[in-house]
């Protein structure tokens, strides 16, 4: 267990380095023209103004001294500032945000682990009931049509289901909205007396103790929530089900059963424990797994975090904010999974991972 | 083998995809009959346009399904989309396929630095999420091509323009065209991770046994090894594994046509009409046409695939072999 922590924090480095180096090396598929925006806001039309910054930056430099300069910074020979540097936080500019794409990250990202948190709560707790039940009454109807109904929502592209929902509860009933918050709730939250502990609407309306606003961010997420978590069953579903399947021809089970135990408490004390034990690893995956996939729904539901903003960037073909945007979830996604294979080792005593 | 189909066949909801996956080859195929192209269309692929209303009209007897904002027809993008689909899907496979292959098998069977170093870089494509990855690199792909000359990129485009279009790579690819191949080769580049490691697995496991040792020992190459003795009985279940992710590629590829970064407007492609629906999501109620036909192929097409695919996977989990619970 040991070996095998060090092991990984040991290649961490080099995973991250392999990262930025792929990040740059579609960088540098750019003309110096296009990567100028890594350093400056705004390009000059004055002619010949654009050779000047290209100079200045070393835009036509060779790549590997280039590679450097977008790490650690480049001085600005006249003015003696340091611009650019990832690893100062500067992601260079976003044509797109019309900020530095970092302070459009930051400013977007609480509204996306909003969604993802709320999202996370039917998406597992409601798959992982699918997976028990189906596993339980395994190759009976309710296994089929609990599995027929998952594969279902499986199939649906998540643009498909946010439309339709939006049809429905948006054009016809007029029940939710797209977007975050009514219009009211907008001035709300932005007047002097609403204090943004977290930029999460709802938590911040809880610690201001706002209900009505509280309802108003949460009616604006019954959707996008519905979205994510219908299309996501299907694997809790799978991996649920597959793990308990295990733990009912277990030995243990049997031997529980003859001791005279209640079926029902079969399930519920020996087989349910043990066989959720990697439901919480999945669990985990699939949360980090959320932060990356709310891009589709985002833009759906016109709802502005870090998917939407990533979305609209490509589109545009603002390549700088992209990458930004790419490099930090990466970075995310990759000390998530750490956490969660070493967290999995100290939950479950059997696994010796090597 | 046998046994696996009989299986699939017997297994109600396995059957239910395989039929509809038929339903699907048939329109494929009789797409010109099911909906005959005009006399005057430069490209089949391109939807019919009858005006240029920007108000999507709903169906009548001659357009079936209704028309879409700039008065493409629904029925004849959805019939034609079969194609686009399967080819999507087919030409992704392939590529992800053959990548996953060279890389997992060398990795597998040279064992040592070159096995830690491909790894290695495996884990980094790994490390980028999947629809995020396959977004930047179409929008860089796209900034690449559409400037006038694209250097060396330009011959990943042609090689993909041969496999899926059959175009003759010393003429310049058709943009029409490019821009289906841009969101195609985002795909295939970051989504080849998995056939790696599981090819590589397999070689491992494999390349200890006698009949290997046996190869060897009677002076056999390494890349005769590889190709004669080890592949042929690494590759089935990955096969299967590819089979079935038909669906899933086609679905990603619809996430990139709905936000602009697929196929272009007016190609006859599922992902692509629904992008239409974005501009009238207040006026959905009275415009449903425009998300629900092209909607339900999608969903169709792909819930066929993994209908397969999940009865497939079960029947091919050894832990559940012989399980009677």
């Amino acid at each position: 267990m040991f070996a095998y922590i060090t092991r990984r924090l040991l290649l961490l480095p080099v995973l991250i380095f392999g990262v930025t180096v792929l990040i740059f090396a579609l960088l540098s598929l750019l003309t110096p023209y296009e990567r100028a925006s890594l350093y400056v806001t705004d390009i000059p039309k004055r002619q010949g103004a654009i050779e000047g910054i290209i100079e200045k930056y070393g835009l036509n430099d060779p790549i590997y001294e280039q590679y450097y300069y977008w790490m650690v910074g480049r001085k600005d020979p006249d003015t003696g500032e340091i611009k650019g540097g990832v690893l100062r936080g500067d992601l260079g500019f976003s044509k797109v945000g019309k900020q530095p794409v970092s302070q459009v990250i930051g400013r977007k990202l609480p509204a996306t682990v909003e969604l993802a948190l709320w999202a996370a709560i039917p998406m597992i707790g409601i798959g992982v009931w699918f997976g028990i039940m189906s596993a339980i009454h395994h190759n009976r109807p309710i296994d089929q049509a609990l599995r027929v109904v998952s594969i279902a929502g499986w199939s649906i592209p998540t643009f498909v289901l946010g439309l339709l929902l939006l049809m429905v509860f948006y054009a016809n009933l007029g029940w939710f909205g797209p977007e975050r918050l009514s219009s009211w709730a907008v001035r709300a939250v932005q007047a002097d007396d609403f204090t943004r502990y977290t930029q999460m609407n709802t938590v911040d309306a809880v610690l201001n103790l706002r209900p009505d606003i509280f309802l108003d961010a949460l009616s604006h997420l019954v959707m996008p929530v519905i979205t994510l978590a219908v299309v996501n069953w299907a694997f809790m579903l799978r991996v649920t089900r597959s793990s308990m399947l295990e733990t009912l021809r277990q030995d243990y089970m049997t031997t529980a059963r003859s001791k005279g135990l209640k079926e029902r408490d079969v399930i519920r004390k020996h087989a349910v424990p043990n066989g959720l034990i990697p439901v919480v690893t999945v669990g985990g995956l699939v949360i980090i797994g959320l932060f990356n996939g709310v891009v589709i729904t985002e833009t759906v539901f016109n709802y502005p975090g870090m998917g939407s903003f990533l979305a609209q960037a490509a589109i545009s073909l603002d390549v700088v904010s992209v990458l930004g945007v790419t490099l930090i979830s990466s970075i995310i996604l990759v000390f998530g999974n750490l956490i969660v294979d070493v967290l999995y080792g100290f939950i479950d005593p059997r696994v010796r991972l090597e | 083998m046998k046994k696996i189909m009989r299986r699939l066949l017997t297994n109600p909801t396995s059957l239910l995809g395989i039929l509809l996956l038929l339903g699907f080859v048939l329109i494929a195929i009789f797409a010109p009959v099911i909906a005959p192209v005009p006399e005057r269309s430069r490209d089949a692929y391109m939807i019919p346009r009858d005006g240029f209303s920007t108000t999507p009209q709903p169906p009548d007897e001659e357009h079936r399904f209704g028309t879409t904002e700039g008065q493409y027809d629904i029925f004849y993008g959805v019939v034609w989309g079969t194609r686009t689909a399967f080819r999507i899907g087919v030409v992704i496979t392939i590529f992800t396929l053959s990548i996953g292959l060279v890389v997992g098998t060398i990795s597998g069977f040279f064992m040592g630095w070159v096995d830690e170093t491909l790894m290695r870089i495996t884990e980094i494509f790994m490390a980028f999420p999947f629809l995020l990855a396959a977004i930047t690199m179409s929008s860089v792909l796209q900034t690449v091509y559409g400037r006038a000359e694209a250097g060396p990129i330009v011959g990943i485009a042609k090689l993909l323009a041969l496999v899926t279009f059959g175009h003759n790579p010393a003429e310049q690819v058709d943009p029409i065209q490019l821009q289906i191949l841009t969101g195609m080769s985002a795909i295939i580049i970051f989504g080849w991770m998995t056939y790696a490691r599981v090819i590589r697995g397999n070689i491992l496991a494999l390349r200890e046994l006698e009949y290997v040792q046996a190869a060897r020992a009677i002076g056999s190459s390494n890349l005769r090894i590889m190709t004669r003795h080890l592949l042929p009985n690494a590759i089935f279940p990955v096969l299967v594994i590819a089979s079935m992710n038909i669906g899933a590629y086609v679905l990603i590829f619809a996430a990139l046509s709905f936000l602009g970064l697929g196929a272009q407007r007016g190609y006859a492609d599922w992902g692509q009409m629904i992008n239409f629906a974005r501009n009238w999501i207040p006026s959905l109620s009275t415009h449903w046409y425009i998300v629900v036909f092209p909607g339900v192929a999608i969903v169709l097409f792909v819930l066929a695939w993994n209908l397969v695919g999940d009865a497939l996977r079960d029947i091919l989990d050894p832990r559940l072999t012989g399980s009677r619970a």
